[in-house]
């Protein structure tokens, strides 16, 4: 592989400048990057020199630079708020020497289908910030389902409020490191006996990704006693493609078994 | 191409291709105490610490690791000055075939420098990426909580 060129960086510009150039690609963690191969690479940019590697709170808002690993994003959080959504979906991605090496930023641009961490950036409705081509702030949700802001930018940093919303993971996973078949976010905010607002979202679906806005809408002002788990499990409706692990319509039964095993937890604290 | 790396606090030059992973060019210069396991970040066996942080370096390219600081389970101790942590190890029985020995003793000092008194639940979650085909486990947390113990001790001394 004599024709990988590699790239060091000391300025974000300097970076910014070689993604320019296309066919080259930003190396975070490189956890991503590895089982990918470097077929139609022509050279790696690392991004470790850069100033991405920091997390800051403050007033109700947090920026995590893009270079920023699960571990770190982890003990940022579990410092201010250990039932944070970021904190229960990212503790037990992986292992503990995958999650020194994943970084958020590497994660959101490589966004696989059994990402631990783009089901709780979808459902905090989190803010990119990029440069190079498309500078700006942008929606995660608007960064992962139009291509064209993906190219020849480079993420810096993720933003999003901390939010006083009740939240719920869960990992389908078969053994405790392995991959998960999907993950399930759920973020809730009751107020009194009404379910004020909700958001719910499934990561490994055949889209990459759904938001369940029939269970969000559901759900929306309903009193608790009123709601009925059986009735939100008929709700999910979400579509599984690959049998890598399950059945695509076994993976889909117990979707809608869990989310609805996690709204009683929510709401009922069991 | 070519680079000095930082090992066990030696300067050394390494010559690696452009996708190496960090693993290979361990082994292939006599760092073979970093053991070449799955290859997917999954068993721990090639656990190195990287600028004191605990990875698996079969997930690392080479070139990343370029001004970086690497230690391997040499650089804690050997034979002939072995650690508290190996001592441990050796003494709960926590090594039978030893090949996850190498892996486990960085996932252990990583976590001791961090959290001296880590309970059985934290040296569970902080050896979550070791795999053990031997021992069942049972040995290797004793080996852990005996280590930490020790080390607590001499700190008192």
């Amino acid at each position: 592989m004599k024709d990988l060129n590699w790239y060091f960086p000391k300025s974000i510009a300097e970076a910014v400048d070689l993604v320019q150039q296309g066919k080259i690609l930003p190396h975070a963690g490189g956890t991503g990057l590895l089982p990918r191969g470097f077929t139609g690479i022509g050279g790696l940019i690392d991004l470790s020199r850069l100033p991405l590697h920091y997390s800051k709170i403050e007033n109700g808002s947090v920026e995590i630079g893009s270079m920023s690993t699960y571990a770190e994003v982890v003990s940022a959080l579990m410092a201010i708020n250990p039932e944070h959504i970021l904190v229960k979906s990212l503790r037990n991605s992986a292992n503990t020497p995958l999650r020194n090496r994943i970084t958020i930023g590497g994660s959101i641009a490589f966004f696989p289908p059994w990402s631990d961490l783009m089901g709780a950036l979808l459902a905090l409705e989190a803010k990119l910030v990029l440069v190079g081509k498309n500078s700006g702030e942008f929606s995660v949700t608007d960064y992962v389902t139009n291509k064209t802001l993906r190219e020849k930018s480079l993420i810096t940093a993720v933003k999003f409020n901390l939010s006083n919303l009740r939240s719920y993971h869960y990992r389908d996973i078969r053994t405790k490191s392995d991959y998960p078949a999907f993950n399930i976010t759920i973020l809730l905010k009751q107020s009194m006996n009404k379910i004020e607002n909700s958001r719910v979202i499934i990561v490994g679906t055949v889209k990459k990704y759904s938001r369940l806005t029939t269970i969000e809408e559901y759900l929306k002002n309903r009193d608790v006693g009123k709601i009925n788990i059986e009735e939100i499990e008929k709700l999910v409706e979400v579509k599984f493609a690959g049998k890598r692990i399950d059945d695509p319509e076994y993976s889909s039964y117990l979707a809608g078994v869990e989310l609805g095993r996690g709204i009683e937890q929510l709401l009922r604290g069991h | 191409m070519e680079s000095v790396f930082t090992v066990n606090g030696k300067n050394i030059k390494f010559t690696f291709t452009p996708d190496e992973r960090l693993l290979f060019t361990l082994r292939e210069n006599g760092y073979t105490e970093v053991k070449n396991g799955c290859q997917e970040g999954e068993c721990g066996a090639c656990l190195i610490l990287l600028d004191d942080k605990p990875v698996n370096s079969c997930q690392v390219l080479t070139a990343s690791a370029i001004d970086k600081n690497i230690k391997t389970v040499k650089g804690i101790g050997d034979l002939h000055s072995p650690h508290i942590i190996q001592r441990a190890f050796v003494e709960t029985g926590a090594v039978q075939c030893g090949f996850c020995t190498p892996g486990m003793i960085i996932a252990t000092y990583a976590l001791l420098r961090d959290n001296p008194n880590p309970t059985e639940e934290e040296i569970k979650n902080a050896l979550d990426g070791n795999l053990c085909r031997c021992t069942g486990y049972v040995k290797i947390i004793e080996a852990v909580q005996l280590a930490a113990e020790r080390m607590k001790n001499r700190e008192l001394e």
